[in-house]
């Protein structure tokens, strides 16, 4: 119904820029933050079950129906117990996290090779020692795959998450769809989703950096 | 940057891209799924006639009422995930086999960006560009669940073994054969594996559709949610969460049937 | 190499008096049945290694003898009998404590892809709590041993190493913390053939140096030969067909199985283990521009150098060039015990 306007858009920036900034910031310190606790959980709970077949197919299952769910239903259910805004949307957030995560962490566990484990064993480790000075410097690569899935999964869920009054860009999307035909209704949808694109593709960015970075260098390929 | 293929195999991690080595049996395990969600059902419903509904909540939670939403949905999911599929294998097909490098990575790029879009902006930005309504809903699903079925696609094809289409072109295949008759079967796991991921996609972004009034199960959470009526809410969560549970779970089982012997 | 070959065949062990770098072992009825298996893996199995010796258990895939091995170090629990180590009883022990003084490598080495070589190295040292400087001194030292340049190779990753390069990483490793007890199972075997020579000839001069106890997994006879001490032959379950010098199984093998491990050419692969010393020789012939061989080679090369030459006697030649002797045939033959007119037997 309402054509692209290039200038007012320009024009919509130059004036709101500060309130996109801070929504932006908003929306990568809620997906942070849930990130970060969904891995500490989910490495925990991958190092608990890694080894262990029945509770490891569990486990995988349930992260499994946690992530087919859509994310409107959840964060819904959960509102009327944990209200509106930054908790209901962590809680989701972890939720869905943690597949990718757990996922990752026991199939990376679970490749290193026999022949390391057994040499490892051999010189005199025990499993603790094994689990932290040789299975997760060599997961660790995996892992972090999960977690990057992760932090793409949570970005665009974040954005849904405004409308329980979640943080974030998000905010910026509904608004434009409650002012569904007035002349800001666009810039205000264009502005919020263009700026979860961004966040999105810089945080991948990021995470190949990060990846490099941590993965030791006799494990690169 | 990793190797997209490498990077997009473990980003796959999400939804199983390796192709389920299960047996096609029909154990008590395999209806594990759709037991559970019968029971969840029944608890909802038993809970559900133990309330006393005011006038509000009786216009809601009604068969009428949610039949109709649950058609809405459902029409939504499946016509989307038809559509990607049409669309998205054929592209992937071709993009996997094209000798242009730039062709590939400006798809792969394409639809990277598309994944990073936000199902919700996708859908309100298409409602104020265009119009809202079932058929935006459903542009908005397609756009959406593209990626993940061109992705495995792609990944299906290029990993059949190399050895396999030596042998094959060498019996005298030609490449629409090798194609056709080695590498699709082969792929099919892979790509079985992307429907299975975008359908249920589709079924979490036709939830979000009820904001551009599209129907669906969405109505229902965010009339809830709006009014304030909390079995509204929980009914239509609840009940859209079952959907997404059992269409993934029959997606898993026609995976595991088409799936060729000996794979 | 070859004298120390013959020295070594011919006093049956590392002299234990030039440098005691190993302990006793000790296995007493040890047996490992599986659970939901009828026969045991190793049945009864009874065996007492000298210290500083190398003990090599040869035979089939299946016949037990790693399992055997991965007992001494409780990789595998025993499901009785006791093994001892240095008079001390191994199932007494904490098994990691046990495992950090024994050297153990195995096939497919398992080298950690995500440390430095010389991290690798490290490894049992530090969890031994030696002091950094300690650690840095040692790596060099056993990067030097197995002929790695230490300059070059500490700083590398395993991924950038050969094979060949990798099974000598994994040697010194288990070396590193000098444990006086060494299990090696097969440590040679991915391995191509010319570089799996050259590991065993450095591997041999090692253990003159460093005379540990060994036992040595292979199901390589010939491999055997070459670098055991003594040899036990061993068939299913683990059992025990023969347990000797390579001299005296090649001499004289108990029974068929052993036999059909030594193959054709038992009387040559005898004569390799020989020194030139050990037989009668004669004048010099005064041959000139003809072929000789060295005093310290084996007979096994004199048998080599006489077929080639045609002659019925070729001299043998001192470190100083000069003939001491020459050799024939009939005297090769007199060493391995034939009674031939002419020549006295062997050690007259």
């Amino acid at each position: 119904m309402n054509g692209f306007d290039l200038q007012g858009l320009l024009t919509f920036w130059s004036r709101r820029w500060d309130d996109i900034l801070e929504l932006a910031l908003q929306h990568i310190a809620v997906v942070a933050l849930s990130v970060l606790l969904a891995t500490v959980i989910g490495v925990l709970i991958g190092i608990a079950v890694w080894n262990r077949p029945v509770p490891r197919s569990l486990t995988i299952a349930a992260a499994g129906v946690a992530l087919t769910i859509p994310s409107l239903a959840l964060l819904a259910l959960i509102t009327p117990v944990f209200g509106l805004g930054w908790t209901p949307t962590v809680i989701s957030l972890i939720f869905y996290s943690l597949l990718p995560i757990v996922r990752n962490t026991v199939v990376g566990l679970r490749e290193v090779s026999p022949a390391i484990m057994e040499s490892a064993k051999g010189m005199g480790m025990s499993p603790a020692k094994i689990l932290f000075a040789i299975q997760l410097p060599i997961a660790w690569p995996i892992i972090l795959t999960g977690v990057r899935v992760a932090a793409q999964l949570t970005i665009g869920i974040a954005a849904i998450a405004a409308y329980v009054a979640g943080p974030g860009l998000g905010q910026f999307i509904f608004q434009g769809l409650s002012s569904l035909g007035s002349k800001n209704a666009l810039n205000f949808a264009l502005s919020g989703t263009l700026g979860v694109v961004i966040l999105a593709l810089l945080v991948d960015g990021a995470f190949v950096l990060i990846t490099r970075l941590t993965t030791s260098r006799g494990l690169r390929v | 940057m990793m190797s997209t293929v490498t990077s997009d195999t473990q980003l796959m991690a999400t939804r199983t891209v390796v192709p389920p080595a299960r047996r096609r049996v029909f154990t008590l395990k395999r209806f594990t799924t759709p037991i559970v969600v019968v029971v969840i059902l029944a608890v909802l419903l038993w809970w559900v006639s133990s309330l006393e509904l005011d006038s509000i909540e009786q216009r809601t939670l009604n068969w009428d009422y949610i039949t109709l939403r649950i058609g809405e949905h459902l029409s939504l999911t499946v016509v989307a995930s038809a559509l990607v599929a049409v669309l998205a294998i054929p592209l992937g097909v071709a993009t996997a086999k094209s000798p242009s490098k730039v062709f590939r990575a400006i798809v792969l790029a394409l639809a990277n960006i598309g994944q990073a879009t936000p199902a919700v902006g996708v859908v309100i930005l298409l409602a104020i560009l265009w119009q809202t309504g079932y058929t935006t809903a459903l542009v908005a699903l397609v756009i959406y669940a593209f990626l993940p079925v061109l992705r495995n696609t792609m990944i299906g094809i290029d990993q059949v073994d190399a050895n396999v289409r030596e042998s094959a072109r060498g019996m005298g295949m030609t490449p629409a054969q090798v194609l056709m008759r080695i590498e699709l079967p082969l792929a099919v796991p892979v790509i079985l594996a992307g429907l299975r991921t975008a359908l249920v996609f589709c079924v979490g972004v036709a939830t979000i559709a009820t904001f551009i009034n599209a129907g669906g199960l969405g109505d229902m959470i965010v009339n809830g949610l709006k009014l304030q009526r909390y079995p509204v809410l929980v009914v239509g969560a609840v009940l859209v969460a079952c959907i997404a549970l059992l269409i993934d779970w029959v997606a898993g089982f026609i995976e595991d049937i088409v799936t060729p012997r000996g794979l | 190499m070859s004298d120390s070959t013959a020295t070594r065949a011919a006093t049956g062990a590392a002299s234990a008096g030039s440098t005691p770098g190993g302990v006793g072992i000790t296995l007493d009825k040890v047996t490992k049945i599986y659970a939901g298996q009828g026969a045991p893996a190793v049945d009864d199995f009874s065996m007492s290694v000298q210290p500083g010796e190398l003990v090599m258990f040869v035979g089939p895939s299946g016949c037990g003898k790693t399992t055997t091995m991965k007992m001494i170090n409780r990789i595998i629990e025993p499901t009785s009998g006791s093994i001892a180590i240095d008079g001390r009883d191994v199932l007494s022990l904490n098994p990691n404590e046990l495992r950090r003084h024994i050297g153990y490598v195995i096939q497919q080495i398992g080298l950690f892809p995500h440390m430095t070589i010389a991290e690798n190295i490290a490894v049992v040292p530090r969890l031994l709590g030696w002091g950094k400087q300690k650690i840095a001194d040692r790596v060099d030292e056993l990067l030097n041993t197995v002929q790695l340049d230490p300059g070059t190779f500490a700083a590398r990753y395993p991924k950038q190493l050969s094979g060949g390069q990798q099974q000598r990483v994994g040697v010194a490793r288990a070396l590193a913390a000098d444990p006086p007890v060494m299990l090696m199972d097969e440590p040679f075997g991915a391995t191509d053939p010319i570089t799996r020579e050259k590991l065993q000839a450095e591997f041999l001069r090692l253990q003159e140096s460093i005379g540990k106890t060994i036992i040595f997994v292979t199901h390589d006879f010939d491999e055997a030969i070459r670098l055991g001490d003594r040899i036990a032959v061993l068939s299913d379950r683990s059992q025990i067909e023969q347990f000797d010098t390579p001299a005296n199984i090649l001499s004289a093998p108990a029974n068929d199985y052993v036999r059909s491990f030594i193959g054709q050419g038992a009387a040559l692969k005898r004569l390799a283990l020989i020194p030139i010393a050990d037989a009668t020789l004669s004048a010099v012939t005064g041959v000139k521009n003809a072929p000789t061989v060295a005093a310290d080679a084996t007979l096994r090369d004199a048998l080599d150098a006489l077929v080639l030459a045609g002659l019925p006697a070729i001299d043998v030649v001192g470190g100083d060039g000069r003939a001491v002797g020459s050799i024939t045939v009939d005297a090769i033959s007199a060493v391995l015990g034939a009674e031939l007119p002419g020549v006295p037997p062997a050690g007259a």
